[in-house]
């Protein structure tokens, strides 16, 4: 754990220190709360049940962030140690692959799920005071599930796509928009819900996790494998 | 020799068709410098990776005070220092920070402590709070020795340590790994610095993929050019050298009223080779040994090896 907390600090004080990093992480959990209840501002006069329909609109935002913020994060945190040359050094040290592994990835996740969900608590105040009260139906199990429970396997398969791409570059953007593709399946319920195909259900929250579980799992067996102090030393550019 | 505390029997790496290292045999005493020297893609770097555990050698073995790289890579690399041909440092966290990450990582007793002791006396005490980008070159290498050396390492594998250092910083870093040796750690030095290579080092192991030469660096130049002697004449004669055969000495050439005389064992034979000129009547200014460097014997060799490939 010594070791994992370690990498943890580092990232993040790395993190802070640069400005692409800092920019998204602060700008977009602003951005995404201050649109979202803008949209409910522009609805306050809408009878309940469309109010209703709003605010699930509005909701899909915060599945996007958990997903935008540790990318940029994770995008600078391999090729960042590769344009400093400081893997060598790193990987002689008693660190195990997994530590390394585990700490890299968790140091972009927590940091997207805390600000995704400070977001989401910022939206629900602001609604709040908008509204009165919160539209019935809205806040229910499936939502929860979405935000709290798919939302952490939203940000991880963010992580492990941006780990392989970083594996194979050595420039900070050419990650970030390759690892963008990661995005896509956190759009899958923007796009259900937008086009208003089924509401936010125990079902539809299930076919979403179905989707999501064996892309994770793909992702963290190809990640893993390319995790390992040999393959980073002498297959990574 | 030393008890060795790195030794290698055999070691080989291939990357595909390519061999890095091949069947490398050397080894490294409790409080002894070794240089590996060869020219760029020789395989220094490599066998640094496969002893700091970093990549796993093809073939053969290596130990690590008495461990075996395939069998306690972990246990290696706490207990090796290295030092990479980049300092490697996260430029945009202080020299502090730098060291205080790699000390969490190294598991450093009293870290803060003695991470003061060594920003002390590398003189980097006063700025360490400053981004690492804001150091000098020299200042960035010292930091980064002073993170190989922050956990006590026994064994340290030191690639390039003066590159890019002025005189005078490169005379400090020098002294203070001769004060290492004094210490009882065993040191395995990568460099081009042949002159530092030869005034550092108690042995110098030549490395082409394969291993040229090894041994002290009085050794490989009397292996490879013998000894000569180098006479100074007032009354330098043609066919004196003709007249020097004697058993150990020879052959002598005469040149700018210097007689070259190449002898087995200077101390057996030089008193003989004197006397004989003595009687020959010759008149003798000086008698000196020739001197040859370390950079000779790696030309001779290296030299060799490029006809052999």
């Amino acid at each position: 754990m010594r070791r994992i907390r370690a990498v943890l600090r580092r990232e993040w004080a790395e993190a802070m220190r640069i400005k692409m990093v800092l920019f998204s992480v602060c700008f977009f959990p602003l951005f995404m709360t201050g649109f979202a209840a803008y949209l409910v501002w522009q609805g306050r006069a809408l009878p309940p049940q469309g109010q209703a329909v709003l605010l699930n609109t509005a909701l899909i935002y915060f599945l996007v962030l958990p997903v935008v913020i540790p990318l940029s994060i994770a995008a600078y945190s391999i090729v960042g140690e590769k344009e400093q040359g400081t893997l060598e050094p790193l990987l002689a040290t008693p660190i195990r692959d997994w530590e390394l592994f585990l700490g890299k990835s968790m140091a972009p996740v927590i940091p997207g799920l805390i600000l995704s969900w400070a977001a989401f608590g910022l939206f629900l105040l602001a609604s709040r005071l908008i509204l009165g009260e919160i539209p019935r139906g809205v806040l229910s199990l499936p939502w929860f599930l979405s935000i709290f429970a798919l939302a952490p396997f939203l940000a991880l398969f963010a992580v492990f796509v941006t780990m392989i791409v970083s594996s194979r570059t050595s420039d900070t953007r050419a990650a970030y928009q390759f690892s963008s593709l990661a995005v896509l399946p956190a759009l899958i319920p923007l796009i259900v819900y937008s086009a208003r195909l089924t509401a936010v259900n125990l079902a539809f929250v299930g076919i979403e996790a179905g989707i999501l579980l064996p892309l994770n799992a793909l992702a963290l067996y190809i990640a893993v494998r390319l995790f390992r102090r040999e393959e980073i030393l002498t297959r990574w550019r | 020799m030393r008890a060795a505390v790195i030794r290698t029997e055999g070691l080989t790496r291939r990357f595909g068709d390519l061999v890095a290292v091949e069947d490398l045999s050397f080894a490294v005493g409790q409080g002894e410098v070794v240089a590996l020297l060869g020219p760029n893609g020789a395989g220094k770097t490599t066998t640094v990776r496969m002893l700091a555990c970093l990549i796993a050698p093809t073939s053969g073995r290596a130990w690590v005070a008495g461990r075996e790289i395939r069998e306690a890579p972990d246990e290696i690399r706490a207990i090796v220092g290295i030092l990479t041909e980049t300092p490697g440092l996260y430029r945009r966290l202080s020299a502090w920070q730098n060291l205080r990450f790699f000390a969490e990582l190294y598991g450093v007793r009293d870290a803060d402590a003695r991470i003061e002791e060594y920003l002390r006396l590398f003189g980097l005490w006063g700025r360490r709070r400053e981004p690492v980008a804001t150091l000098s070159k020299g200042m960035r290498q010292k930091l980064a020795l002073a993170r190989a050396l922050l956990h006590e390492p026994q064994v340290l594998l030191l690639d390039e340590p003066t590159a890019g250092l002025d005189p005078e910083s490169a005379r400090s870093v020098r002294e203070f790994i001769a004060e290492l040796r004094g210490e009882g750690r065993a040191i395995l030095l990568c460099t081009h610095n042949l002159p530092e290579a030869e005034r550092l080092c108690d042995r110098i192991v030549l490395l082409r993929t394969r291993l040229i030469a090894a041994g002290t660096a009085g050794e490989l130049k009397r292996r490879l050019f013998g000894t000569r002697v180098v006479v100074e004449l007032a009354n330098p004669r043609p066919g004196l050298e003709d007249a020097l055969r004697l058993p150990g000495i020879g052959p002598a050439e005469l040149a700018g009223g210097k007689l070259y005389v190449g002898v087995e064992d200077p101390r057996r034979d030089n008193p003989r080779l004197i006397k004989r000129l003595v009687e020959l009547g010759a008149e003798i200014v000086s008698v000196r040994e020739e001197e040859t460097t370390l950079e000779d014997v790696y030309h001779e060799l290296m030299g060799g090896a490029d006809a052999q490939d």
